[in-house]
């Protein structure tokens, strides 16, 4: 069960204004984004060809993620905030914490695809409060989850949009997009809307946790779509979620892995790590500068400039162009290890000297 | 003014060109013969089959300045000193560009933003590096690594749109914008030392050294109006001097004079900096010679001063850039109003020396501002000229105009390709059909020594001569009428023109009839795109990626992501790619049409016997693009610059 410290709730329902609101919905924006670098470097080390069916589960959710990230900036800015995303504070120091130390003890870092990263930290992440209980392949039913004792990832939504309701229409100031971020032509209108009011708050707030988390009576998103969770279990089960005459079960249409398949990534690759004047140093050094960069053009786009948002979905496509090189550069040493990326907030482009 | 006047500032680095390689030979374009070795690495001297096409700078840092006639080296002298050069911080960074694999010769920087950043990561200055193409290509560095590409070049155009968030503390900063006009920057740079090794950490890496200064109004982008020295070059990148062209300017008041040795000197390899040649002295004749001299003795130069290029942290201070004082040497700048500029060395004869490089003949010298353009059928572009003598504006002067090849045509590869092309893929004759393109014959400069030369495409386009790659080339010489016979010409002064084809737009596109052949081109040429974003040859792939297509499709070619990054799409292959994207089938996704609708390839429809016959076997050590055609230049017979200063 994924940790969160119940002050962080109690402090969403002691918000007065829809300012007191800012820093929670702050830090839901730093969490949206700080499951996007692992999982998208999971997705970059399968390599083509192979293993493809499971990079297309991992971009599903990296996508949604980002529709997350966006949803919770809309809302912020609804009621009056600005997203801070330029800043070295937003990104996690990977290995290390989610923002809220969510998962309390949870380590999140940056490494290849595995199946034990996929189990123990995916769907740690994603975790619902009440997972809906899923057959292994062709077993019965394991024992029952216990009750949980912390709040989750979706306690801490659940009390935001309370919160937004209890405190009414009056905190929201900017109804608009722009100044928020909608764009039909990556999300459709039905998932990304102008907040404007609780109820739409509440209805985009929904969204986040029913495509992470799935409902409370099944692990479906939408109709053979399962949520965040349960497609992290298809990936670490090997097998698709179907609904079964006694509930659910990952016994659906395989989902092979091939472990030939992976670039053999050094985990929680630095800048620091490689010396100047190297391959790897100038390619991590490139792909942390695209990343910045990244971060420089969504920061422009929820504060004002919604347009850059292509600019930043360009910058995604540069990102996994550069991961390429960067995960065949072979780092000397015995293990027979690659480089890997770093999403090092940076301003210099370096590498060479 | 210029980079070449003050103030200005000086920086050294590194760039990145992590340009693809399968485009190198043109006969790659052609789908039916295309096989998956094709896109491996080292196979037919293709050195970066996964290259992006970016082209960034990265460790660049301002090192030198030049102020009110003071050189400026560190620090304490401005605060500019130790900032450094980046690019955009929000976006993607650059790209170079070939104009087509049948011109490699003037490889241009798009989409690129270059920022000054202070030690706080605030940027100080900022503009849009206005497209550009490379010129004086020589063979500079002497030895080099395994598949080492030893020509350098240089770059020069200018910053647009420039602001200037904070100049506050440094006097050259605020002396540079109170100088420059109309939000423009003049900025060049030298680009040498090129790594195409995938072993070496200088893989698609290469040292630049460049100047900013000022630009004003009706000057052009990408040269300097000023004195033009040219090299007597048989073969154009190995100089007959030893130092290849470079440009001076003398300044308004005439007390000084100011030379770019940025890519004059050789060196040895990539990282040795520059070679010793001995002393090097910048002179004026004392008198007007009709040809070109290989020695001369002291009572036929006056000294103007010795060009300190071995001094230490020179080049490095510098980029090149020298500013010479005359307000003691009245009779230099006397002689320099109707006398050509020489750089010579000592000779082993008492008092005299050899001439190592001398200015243009008679100082005339004319040249096409930009000289790359790529034009849709019925397009007109108009190319900016600006004639002068012995740096000053040439009015009332006329510029005649002639077909040419410059140092296009032929494949770009090596005489074998590997497997071998089956069907065979010939290479495709370039500027045919002749009306493709036209330009009047002669053009009349203005009191300024401005004019302007209109280039028409014709309506119908060139229709599809090449065959398997759309498009065809046209190369548009220059010269002045009043040129003298035994003229050095630039050869690398010609106007390139891509004409793109014309297409009827269908009202209904399909991927078969209508889409699969250009993807499946742009798939087998790029194999970083298919292998990791879409797979441009599979209908299958293609339609699970529709939104960034579309976005990357309409893109305007100044962005960085404007697809293709080759940049050779016409509008009307682009208007249907488009309508394709955005149709939609009973099952909602773009028309597939079947696989009967598909066309044949066209045959080429001219043949390039020559160019066939003048395929040169690629040595291990050689990649191909710039080094096969020269290899293939070579084999064809290129011999010195003819009069009108362009290679027959």
């Amino acid at each position: 069960m994924i940790k969160l410290d119940r002050s962080i709730i109690r402090g969403i329902r002691a918000a007065q204004t829809g300012a007191d609101l800012h820093v929670y919905l702050r830090d839901a924006v730093k969490l949206e984004h700080s499951t996007i670098p692992p999982y998208l470097t999971a997705m970059f080390s399968l390599k083509p060809g192979v293993n493809q069916c499971i990079a297309d589960q991992i971009r599903s959710i990296v996508i949604q993620e980002m529709l997350h990230m966006t949803i919770a900036s809309n809302i912020l800015i609804a009621i009056g905030g600005h997203p801070e995303i330029n800043t070295k504070g937003f990104v996690p120091d990977y290995p290390g914490p989610l923002p809220m130390n969510i998962g309390e003890g949870l380590i999140v870092g940056i490494e290849a695809f595995s199946i034990p990263l996929v189990e123990k930290v995916f769907m740690a992440i994603e975790e619902p409060e009440n997972p809906v209980h899923v057959d292994p392949p062709s077993m019965l039913a394991a024992e029952a989850h216990t009750e949980p004792e912390y709040a989750t990832i979706g306690q801490f939504y659940d009390a935001i949009a309370e919160q937004i309701r209890k405190l009414g229409p009056s905190i929201f100031v900017n109804t608009t997009a722009p100044p928020q971020v909608v764009s039909p032509l990556w999300f459709s209108p039905d998932r990304l809307f102008p907040i404007t009011d609780p109820a739409s708050a509440c209805r985009a707030i929904e969204i986040i946790k029913i495509e992470g988390e799935g409902t409370s009576t099944e692990p479906f998103q939408r109709p053979g779509d399962a949520a965040h969770y349960y497609k992290f279990g298809e990936i670490a089960e090997g097998r698709r979620v179907v609904k079964t005459p006694d509930g659910y079960a990952y016994d659906g249409p395989p989902v092979l892995f091939d472990p030939a398949g992976v670039w053999p990534l050094k985990p929680n690759c630095k800048i620091s790590d490689f010396a100047e004047g190297t391959q790897a140093r100038t390619r991590i050094e490139s792909f942390a500068w695209s990343y910045s960069n990244l971060l420089n053009a969504l920061h422009d786009a929820f504060n004002g400039r919604p347009e850059r948002l292509e600019t930043a979905i360009g910058l995604m496509y540069d990102l996994r162009v550069q991961a390429v090189a960067l995960m065949q550069t072979d780092i000397g040493g015995d293990r027979g290890q690659t480089a890997g990326p770093s999403f090092e907030y940076v301003d210099t482009q370096g590498g060479m000297s | 003014m210029s980079y070449l006047d003050s103030p200005r500032l000086h920086f050294i680095g590194w760039f990145q060109a992590d340009v693809s390689t399968i485009n190198n030979d043109v006969r790659f374009y052609q789908n039916s013969s295309f096989v998956p070795e094709y896109q491996q690495l080292d196979q037919n001297g293709s050195w970066n089959p996964e290259g992006t096409g970016v082209f960034r700078i990265l460790d660049c840092s301002v090192t030198g300045g030049y102020l009110k006639g003071r050189q400026l080296v560190s620090a304490g002298d401005d605060p500019v000193i130790g900032m450094t050069l980046q690019n955009a911080a929000d976006r993607a960074p650059g790209k170079l560009v070939d104009l087509d694999p049948q011109q490699q010769m003037v490889s241009e920087i798009w989409g690129m933003q270059v920022r000054l950043v202070d030690a706080n990561a605030k940027t100080m200055l900022q503009g849009e590096y206005s497209p550009a193409a490379f010129t004086n290509l020589w063979q500079r560095q002497q030895t080099g690594v395994r598949l080492d590409q030893q020509l350098a070049a240089c770059y020069q155009s200018v910053l647009e749109g420039v602001s200037w968030p904070d100049t506050s503390g440094s006097a050259l900063l605020e002396a540079l914008r109170a100088a420059s006009e109309g939000d423009k920057l003049s900025i060049e740079f030298n680009a040498y030392g090129y790594g195409r090794d995938s072993t070496i950490p200088r893989y698609t890496m290469g040292h630049i050294a460049g100047t900013i200064g000022p630009h004003k109004h009706g000057e052009p982008k990408h040269f300097t109006v000023g004195r033009q020295m040219i090299a007597n070059a048989p073969n154009f990148t190995q100089p007959g001097g030893g130092v290849e062209n470079f440009q001076a300017r003398l300044s308004d008041d005439g007390q000084s004079i100011t030379a770019d040795f940025g890519n004059t000197f050789p060196i040895h390899d990539a990282n040795s900096g520059l070679m010793d040649i001995g002393e090097v002295f910048l002179a004026v004749m004392t008198t007007n010679p009709a040809t070109p001299l290989t020695t001369v003795d002291s009572t036929q130069i006056q000294m103007i001063g010795e060009v300190p290029y071995l001094a230490t942290d020179w080049y490095r201070q510098t980029a090149g850039v020298q500013t010479f004082d005359l307000t003691k040497n009245s009779a230099a700048s006397q002689l320099l109003a109707a006398n050509p500029l020489v750089l010579l060395s000592p000779a082993a004869a008492a008092d005299t020396y050899k001439v190592l490089i001398q200015e243009s003949i008679e100082g005339y010298y004319v040249r096409a501002d930009s000289f790359v353009y790529r034009l849709d059928p019925g397009e007109t572009r108009t190319v900016d000229f600006h004639a002068s003598q012995f740096g000053l504006p040439l009015g009332n002067t006329t510029i005649n105009f002639s077909s040419t090849e410059g140092f296009m045509g032929g494949s770009g590869g090596g005489k074998r390709i590997s497997p071998p092309a089956r069907p065979n893929a010939a290479i495709p004759s370039i500027g045919t059909p002749a009306d493709g393109v036209t330009w009047p014959g002669t053009i009349q400069t203005d009191q300024n020594g401005f004019a302007s030369l209109t280039l028409t495409a014709s309506t119908s386009g060139p229709g599809r001569v090449r065959g398997y790659i759309a498009g065809q080339l046209y190369g548009v010489a220059y010269q002045l009428a009043a040129q003298p016979a035994g003229y050095l010409g630039n050869p690398m002064n010609y106007v390139s023109v891509l004409a793109y084809s014309r297409k009827e737009i269908p009202d209904h596109p399909t991927w078969y009839r209508d889409i699969q052949h250009l993807f499946t081109q742009y798939g087998n040429l790029y194999p970083i795109m298919g292998r990791y974003v879409v797979d441009l040859r599979n209908y299958n792939s293609v339609v699970t990626r529709l939104s960034i297509l579309k976005l990357a499709f309409s893109l305007p070619r100044h962005d960085a992501n404007h697809m293709p990054v080759t940049r050779d799409l016409g509008a009307s292959d682009r208007a249907i790619i488009l309508k394709w994207l955005d149709s939609e089938g009973q099952d909602g996704l773009p028309l597939l049409g079947t696989p009967a609708d598909l066309p044949a390839e066209a045959d080429v429809m001219v043949p390039d016997a020559h160019a066939a016959a003048s395929l040169a076997d690629l040595l291990p050590s050689q990649g191909a693009g710039k080094t096969a055609v020269l290899l293939q230049l070579e084999k064809r017979g290129l011999t010195a610059p003819t009069s009108d200063g362009v290679e027959k």
